[in-house]
């Protein structure tokens, strides 16, 4: 009973000291930049890259000195790919580690989550990973967006694919909120191209085997497939396609189709495979070659993907917004990011007063020989693309 | 929006079914044989299949084996990764209430498959073989699943001959049915287990070998063929030897058809009511439980 | 000694109702975490504590109630109070549906058709898009409540321990454990085995079910990956278990114990905490599968009503 009691007492004191205690920031202390990312569970390997962005933006920027003669340092946690522990980590990263500003989560359904968080703490948060848009169109005013929404991920491939007189699309995504985006973004933009979509269906998280799916696809016959992916299903769709012989003459995916791996694992059955990405490594953005040689050094062998890209692009729209606000309030940056006309990285940067970007471009690529190239849109394209793609007997 | 079903499409993924039933069924041989003899329900297995795969994976990558030779090295490397399991933790619980099992074994996955993560990253990787299918009419039949099947069979056959003919085959055997009448009989129960655990993992390991050949591999890849043998043994009888080979089969097919027809979203829980309906229609499986 | 039980109880009450007023919002959200994972540790213990029935799927309460609530709220525009209740309400009715077939189940099966339960809920919550969103998830208006969500999700843990207390040292408690120990004994001896299961599972699903609904309105936003995870039901077998399962206090301590020690974990090990989960697990099940409680209980003979 006496040891019962004292537990309890000891229990509730415990308590009441770990949830009270902080430990004051120093003047000359490092600027303390919060994030979760999704480090384990589903949405890992993607939020592994945009780590390294982060850490790499970091050491970039404290090399050259800092901001506002401070080193900006990231407090990081892992939210396992779930939303719950990222609202839980936020709420600690901005009143318990009391850090002077957050950078986004990875994935729209996390961002969606936790921007309830720090909009209640009128903290700017810069979202590099979220393109929902749903999510910058609630009246929050502390979040800003740093890419092309999800709804027009496959703009390039409907609109090339009306470009050559082709009639019919299937979509095709997994079921969770940034797919889902992206189908009704793209059945719409397949209308106002006079394209006739046959075919919708959506497939659950970590799906392995589409059999069934594509065997329906491969009766509706349409001209072009487009997937709305996250890389282990745009793997596995194109592996299955020429497993059960379907020929689209046009076939897009949205996420995963740019990571190098993607080609490592298919070979040349990723050849004529177009992806729909955020950015390149040979899109001529200021300071992009760097970026590339610098990521290459410090991370050997890890992937390079539009994640990381995007998480150092997101850092350094922070940190120059701090340079011109000049302070680390919340209200003078959010000023500041709304002014913003630039470009880092990882491409243009201006948001609308919603903090939706409008300046970002999406860009469409083929495999072609084993190299990315860009086909759309005309402005940026590096290449023509190959079209139609021949089926999978005549390769 | 949807399409006209035809035959044809209807042959194809019975043929997909029953492709992807043989592997099913074999790896859920290894929890049929687990829970036989130890009446434990092992959550690891998905990741000793994991695992299987990591090893057919890397020895293609590095050494250029061919995927298939590299059964010779999972198998066994599996097996002595479940001796392993079963003497260092398991054989403490096999007679502890079923929770117990089921914790434990938990415990280890999710153990194994984060130092997975951190020791080849959360990257997904494939092994590129085999590639492309054999057309036959309407009907496309995928190389690689076709060779993976033809494993698979081999494999379970083999199983079945040795639970039928050997002498350690048939102690197994009466271990499952009656522990004490093993005991009295002079079978070395301990021991027992230990091949058990061993041979499961090693189907395990073949399963994840196979699989590996077929999609895309990454660390948390496991828990969905745990939860697939799960309905495949309860399907087939747990227990019941034949019943899994039965139900590995039926799960392939209820899943294609019910993509086909419905969605594949919804296929999962088909496979689940269809589970629920047997077990309050038929509480030991298909089969019967226990029987071999 | 009793009295000072009470009193070290009361103690603890009144600091934790008065703790909001110097809380940061982490601490709010924190403690708030902390009610809803001892309220699951209890409402699980009530089935599988007390009767060995193992739910292993016990989270597809808590995604039910999250998913009632979220759509009371966001789509007929209700208050989350009554919202949340009836998220306990959709709970229990779907433990009256599932439980009254699936207790037949005995062992393993029972085990394994919950696990099915809740990957059927999952699934069904993504299909039905009209109605919940799908794959999109529930977004629910921005409301900043936590503090009012503090208390209410500090009354369910209560309630439920409570009602854990209550039927503990009662004959229900009595006729439950002993379906634990034998169930054919126990049917011998008159007990009315499948409508006592049928009691405990009811009462073991509403808090789950309400604690859902105050996670979605505190959270604001589920999708079906996120309300039903399978390592939600393993974690509060877990917190249940190393408390001690089976008694009063031991799910509440081990929801305590192993929280508190996650959150300060978390942070030091980006990629390795997983690893320490597990083997937590190992260590629990392999060395004390009484749990801190249960070995308590034998050294110093503590009452079986702790």
């Amino acid at each position: 009973m006496r040891t019962a009691f004292r537990s309890m007492t000891g229990l509730a004191t415990a308590l009441v000291v770990l949830a009270g205690s902080w430990a004051p920031a120093s003047a000359q202390a490092p600027i303390k930049i919060g994030a979760s990312l999704s480090l384990t569970g589903t949405y890992a390997a993607l939020g592994q890259n945009q780590h390294r962005g982060y850490q790499l933006c970091a050491k970039h920027v404290n090399e050259k000195g800092g901001v506002l003669g401070r080193k900006i340092e990231f407090v990081l946690y892992d939210d396992q790919s779930q939303p719950a522990t990222g609202v839980r980590l936020y709420e600690k990263l901005i009143t318990q580690d009391k850090v002077d500003l957050v950078m986004g989560p990875y994935s729209s359904a996390i961002t969606e989550a936790v921007a309830n968080v720090n909009e209640k703490y009128k903290m700017p948060m810069v979202a590099p990973m979220a393109s929902t848009t749903s999510i910058f169109k609630k009246g929050r005013k502390f979040i800003f967006m740093v890419q092309s929404a999800a709804e027009v991920y496959l703009e390039g491939l409907v609109e090339m694919a009306a470009k050559r007189g082709l009639k019919t699309i299937a979509i095709i995504n997994e079921d969770t909120l940034f797919p889902k985006a992206t189908v009704q973004g793209t059945i719409e933009l397949a209308k106002k191209n006079g394209l006739q979509v046959v075919f919708v269906e959506a497939y659950p998280k970590g799906n392995t085997d589409f059999s069934a799916i594509l065997t329906k696809i491969r009766a509706a016959n349409p001209d072009v497939l487009g997937a709305a992916t996250y890389f282990d299903d745009a793997v596995a769709i194109t592996r299955q396609m020429k497993e059960l012989n379907v020929n689209p003459k046009m076939y897009g995916v949205t996420v995963g189709g740019d990571l190098p791996t993607f080609y490592q694992l298919l070979g040349k059955n990723a050849e004529f495979v177009y992806g729909a990405t955020q950015w390149e490594v040979e899109l001529p953005y200021p300071g992009a070659k760097e970026f590339l040689q610098a990521y290459s050094m410090e991370f050997p062998g890890r992937d390079l993907s539009y994640h990381s890209a995007g998480g150092y692009g997101g850092c350094q729209v922070l940190v120059e917004a701090i340079k011109r606000a000049g302070s680390l309030d919340g209200e003078k940056i959010r000023e500041a990011v709304l002014k913003l006309d630039i470009n880092t990285v990882y491409g243009g940067f201006k948001v609308d007063p919603d903090g939706f970007q409008i300046s970002h471009k999406m860009v469409m690529f083929q495999w072609q020989e084993g190299k990315k190239v860009i086909v759309w849109p005309d402005e940026l394209a590096a290449g023509k693309a190959l079209f139609p793609t021949p089926p999978w007997t005549r390769r | 929006m949807g399409v006209i079903i035809t035959p044809a499409m209807v042959g194809q993924v019975v043929i997909s079914g029953l492709l992807a039933g043989a592997l099913y069924s074999m790896v859920a041989l290894g929890l049929a044989l687990i829970f036989g003899v130890m009446r434990v329900i092992n959550v690891a297995h998905g990741t000793i299949l994991m695992l299987g795969a990591y090893t057919t994976f890397w020895w293609f990558q590095l050494l250029g084996i061919n995927p298939y030779l590299s059964l010779l090295v999972s198998m066994p490397l599996m097996f002595l990764l479940g001796v392993f399991l079963q003497r260092s933790m398991v054989h403490r619980v096999v007679d502890a209430p079923e929770l117990s099992s089921l914790l434990l074994t938990f415990g280890i996955s999710i153990a194994l498959v984060n130092v997975t993560q951190y020791a080849f990253s959360s990257d997904v990787r494939s092994v590129e073989f085999l590639t492309g299918s054999f057309l036959v009419g309407p009907l496309a039949l995928s190389k690689s699943r076709l060779v993976s099947f033809a494993f698979a069979v081999g494999l379970t056959l083999f199983a079945f001959w040795f639970l039928q003919k050997t002498k350690l085959g048939k102690a197994i055997r009466a271990t499952s049915q009656s522990r004490e009448v093993a005991m009295v009989c002079g079978v070395n129960v301990q021991r027992i287990h230990l091949y058990a655990f061993g041979m499961a993992s090693a189907l395990a390991a073949a399963g994840g070998s196979l699989v590996a050949v077929v999609v895309a591999i990454q660390p948390e890849m496991g828990q969905v063929y745990t939860f697939k043998s799960f309905l495949v043994i309860v399907l087939g009888g747990a227990g019941n030897y034949p019943g899994a080979l039965l139900g590995g089969m039926l799960l392939g097919l209820v899943e294609q058809l019910s993509s086909l027809f419905l969605t594949t979203q919804v296929s999962e829980a088909v496979a689940y009511v269809l589970l629920v309906l047997v077990l309050l229609l038929r509480p030991t499986g298909l089969l019967g439980g226990r029987s071999t | 000694m009793k009295r000072a039980f009470i009193a070290a109880l009361g103690v603890l009450l009144v600091a934790l109702a008065l703790y909001p007023i110097t809380a940061t919002g982490y601490g709010i959200r924190f403690m708030l975490q902390l009610f809803m994972w001892v309220a699951l540790a209890q409402s699980w213990n009530l089935i599988s504590g007390l009767t060995g029935y193992v739910s292993f799927g016990h989270v597809a309460f808590f995604g039910t109630g999250a998913y009632a609530t979220g759509i009371l709220v966001a789509t007929h525009g209700w208050h989350w109070m009554p919202a949340s209740l009836m998220g306990g309400v959709a709970g229990a009715i779907l433990a009256l549906i599932i439980g009254y077939p699936c207790l037949r189940l005995k062992g393993p099966y029972f085990a394994i058709s919950m696990l099915g339960l809740n990957e059927v809920m999952r699934v069904l919550v993504s299909y039905f898009e009209g109605l919940t969103g799908g794959g999109s998830g529930l977004s629910l208006p921005a409301l900043h409540a936590s503090v009012q969500i503090y208390y209410a999700t500090g009354l369910a843990a209560v309630a439920v321990t409570a009602t854990a207390f209550l039927i503990i040292t009662s004959r229900f408690g009595l006729r439950l454990m002993t379906i634990r120990e034998d169930e054919v004994a126990a049917e011998a001896m008159g007990i009315d085995t499948a409508r006592y299961k049928l009691y405990a599972f009811l009462l073991s699903a509403f808090v789950p079910g309400v604690v859902g609904g105050l996670q979605a309105r505190d959270q604001g936003y589920i999708e079906p990956m996120a309300v039903f995870p399978l390592l939600t039901t393993i974690t509060m077998i877990v917190m249940a278990l190393f408390g001690g399962k089976g008694t009063v206090w031991g799910p509440a301590l081990g929801a305590v114990t192993l929280f508190v020690f996650q959150e300060l974990v978390w942070a030091r090990f980006l990629y390795l905490h997983q690893v320490l989960f597990g083997a937590i697990i190992i260590v629990v099940v392999l060395l004390m599968p009484r749990g801190i409680l249960g070995i308590l209980q034998q050294r110093f003979q503590l009452p079986r009503t702790i």
